[in-house]
């Protein structure tokens, strides 16, 4: 037969708990307060930090080679200008019949030596078909001289303003576009200036040079393609969804994916705006980590003192039969209690502090007067904050479990508690 | 069988250097029913032995035999279960839990001991009327005057049908008229219910009420004397 032994049933715990938790109500709002504030700036921040980054990446997207870029499969180790999918036209196909929420861009990229009768400098043409690419769709409201190139334009080319400055380049100026060829050879082609852009990222600036696609082609078949292939360096898929990229990514593969083709995420065309993000986010999360260290003095304060205070009532619960777990038990659920009040309204303030600035964002042109370019890419100026449900999970359980861990070293100093000690003081 | 024995019960404490011998082979009987009190000078070893009696502390010798059981060699949480379903307590400073209503403070114990919703409730109702606190039950202790939380510690001690209740110094923080009314309540309940009381005290109006007196005198009892029972309240 098991021995009678003491029972708390959660209810009668959890209403001593919440009970004990406003004997001094000031103090405990003084402590939601802090706690709540200290959560309204970390989630501020982090959504700052990535309503920032994904600015920067969205930028990244459009400016660069898509969500997911198709190409050859050494490219990207080794870019070279004998380097392209042959048969674009059936990649295209298949891409299309795979019909990818977004749109899908074929694009060629080849490395050229610009030159006018002033100066000659190295630079990317980037082929893409007009009027239908989000390259362009970036860059024509930079445009500060001349028009965008037409559909059909077989000539026509758009420098950045760093570039047109080396070239002493002028709307209508000729240039004349020279690429090795695999071999050793050379070949050239001539492209008119039709318009000249500033995007404020010098990377694109001085080294960038936009052409339709068909001027492109022109140094493929020099190497060889058949442009009835449509041949290009790559396709860029830009989802409506980012978030459904692995989904995507995993489709594209099995249809197009072979020895010689592959599909690549951004995260592995810009490996370096990745590391940046990272060590970003490593920045926040140190600002993170000194407000929740706020957090548990606020909380390991408030319970400890609670605890200390009523050492005499420990010692004459535990007198009557409360069992050390119980005690300890206790104490924790008041913590629990303080966390969950804390997380509750910590969202409310963090959640409505971040709503606003979602809804209105923050302008940090005035602090950034030299420009907002990294990484090859830009920050819109004005940065919408920005929370995903993941970020929402991570904060919601960092938060929590801190202040829940905050309450075990006042637990345990409550169960100690021996009662002849404690009904003497 | 005595309810309570203790054999050759000896308490020594370490002050800095100095060992005080707070009780010195202590050896006493108390049968079921009795209502007894411990008295003596300050720092003659009542509180001591009370402590030890109702497990809160341990000998440094000797050993307590309480209902057939050496309490002296449970373990800390076998106590804890004793203490629960076999002692009440009342203390000399009310010691009820502030954040708890008179009725829900006394029901704390049986809730402690599983008992029923029903039952629990249907005991602390009954043991708070004795105690003539029926109007009183759902306010906290803090609209208590100090006689009236004196009062729901014994209706709580009580409630939990423990087979000892000890009590320290139980009326040294009330009035005369507060302390008379609470001895004539526990004097009268220990009859009705036979409960055993041990109590401490110096308090000569303690004293006329109990049935058994012993006199401890530096850790050591030095008289042991059998009282006729003072009746009826006076009130």
């Amino acid at each position: 037969m098991s021995k009678p032994h003491s029972h708390l049933p959660l209810t009668i715990l959890f209403m001593l708990a919440w009970r004990n938790l406003w004997r001094h109500r000031r103090r405990t709002l003084i402590t939601l307060t802090s706690i709540a504030i200290g959560f309204g700036l970390a989630v501020l921040f982090i959504g700052i930090g990535d309503g920032s980054h994904n600015s920067m990446i969205r930028n990244a997207i459009k400016l660069g080679e898509g969500h997911i870029t198709v190409q050859p499969k050494d490219y990207l180790q080794a870019p070279a200008n004998h380097k392209y999918l042959s048969d674009g036209l059936s990649l295209s196909a298949k891409l299309n019949e795979l019909n990818v929420t977004g749109s899908v861009a074929a694009r060629i990229s080849l490395q050229v030596l610009a030159s006018t009768a002033s100066n000659s400098v190295g630079a990317a043409l980037e082929g893409f078909r007009s009027n239908s690419d989000q390259r362009q769709a970036m860059l024509q409201p930079q445009l500060i001289e001349g028009n965008w190139i037409e559909a059909g334009d077989h000539r026509g080319i758009v420098i950045g303003d760093g570039m047109a400055r080396k070239l002493k380049a002028k709307i209508g100026s000729k240039v004349v576009l020279m690429a090795g060829k695999q071999g050793g050879d050379s070949q050239a082609q001539l492209g008119r200036v039709r318009g000249i852009f500033d995007s404020h990222v010098d990377e694109l600036d001085d080294y960038l040079i936009l052409s339709d696609l068909q001027f492109a082609q022109y140094f493929l078949a020099g190497e060889g393609a058949i442009i009835e292939q449509a041949p290009v360096t790559r396709f860029a898929v830009f989802l409506d969804d980012p978030d459904t990229m692995a989904y995507w990514k995993a489709q594209i593969k099995s249809v197009i994916e072979n020895d010689l083709v592959v599909a690549l995420d951004w995260q592995e065309m810009m490996p370096q705006l990745v590391q940046f993000i990272i060590i970003d986010d490593v920045g926040n999360y140190v600002f993170l980590i000194l407000i929740l260290i706020m957090v548990v003095f606020g909380i390991v304060n408030t319970v400890l003192m609670s605890v200390l205070e009523r050492t005499r009532e420990f010692g004459l619960l535990r007198a009557l039969g409360l069992g050390r777990q119980h005690l300890l038990l206790l104490v924790f659920c008041e913590t629990l209690l303080l966390s969950v009040l804390a997380v509750i309204i910590g969202w409310v303030v963090g959640g409505g502090t971040h709503w606003w600035f979602s809804q209105h964002g923050i302008d940090f042109s005035a602090l950034m007067p030299e420009g907002t370019a990294m990484m090859g890419t830009f920050m819109d100026p004005v940065v919408y904050t920005e929370l995903s449900w993941d970020r929402v999970t991570q904060l919601t359980i960092i938060i929590f479990v801190t202040t829940l861990l905050s309450g075990i070293y006042p637990a345990i100093k409550a169960a100690r508690v021996t009662p002849v000690e404690a009904l003497r003081t | 069988m005595a309810l309570l024995t203790l054999q050759g019960i000896s308490k020594c404490y370490q002050q800095g250097e100095l060992q005080v011998n707070a009780l010195n082979d202590i050896n006493l009987q108390v049968e079921e029913g009795e209502f007894a009190a411990l008295v003596g000078p300050s720092g003659s070893g009542k509180t001591t032995l009370l402590n030890i009696i109702g497990g809160l502390d341990t000998p440094t010798h000797g050993r307590t035999l309480l209902n057939n059981t050496d309490i002296t060699g449970l373990k800390e949480a076998e106590l804890s279960n004793f203490r629960l379903f076999q002692l009440g307590f009342i203390f000399q400073a009310y010691n009820l839990v502030p954040v708890l209503s008179a009725l829900e403070n006394v029901e704390l114990v049986m809730v402690l001991q599983g008992r029923s919703a029903e039952e629990k409730r249907e005991r602390a109702e009954h043991y708070l009327q004795l105690v003539g606190l029926q109007d009183v039950m759902q306010r906290r202790p803090s609209a208590l005057s100090g006689g009236q939380q004196q009062r729901v510690a014994v209706a709580r001690a009580l409630a939990a049908g423990p087979r000892l209740v000890l009590a320290d110094e139980p009326t040294a923080n009330l009035d005369s008229e507060n302390a008379t009314a609470l001895l004539d309540i526990m004097h009268r309940l220990s009859h009705e219910e036979k409960t055993t009381f041990i109590f401490s005290t110096h308090d000569p109006r303690v004293m006329e009420r109990a049935e058994r007196i012993i006199t401890l005198h530096d850790g050591k009892i030095v008289s042991d004397e059998c009282h006729q029972r003072h009746d009826e309240p006076t009130v």
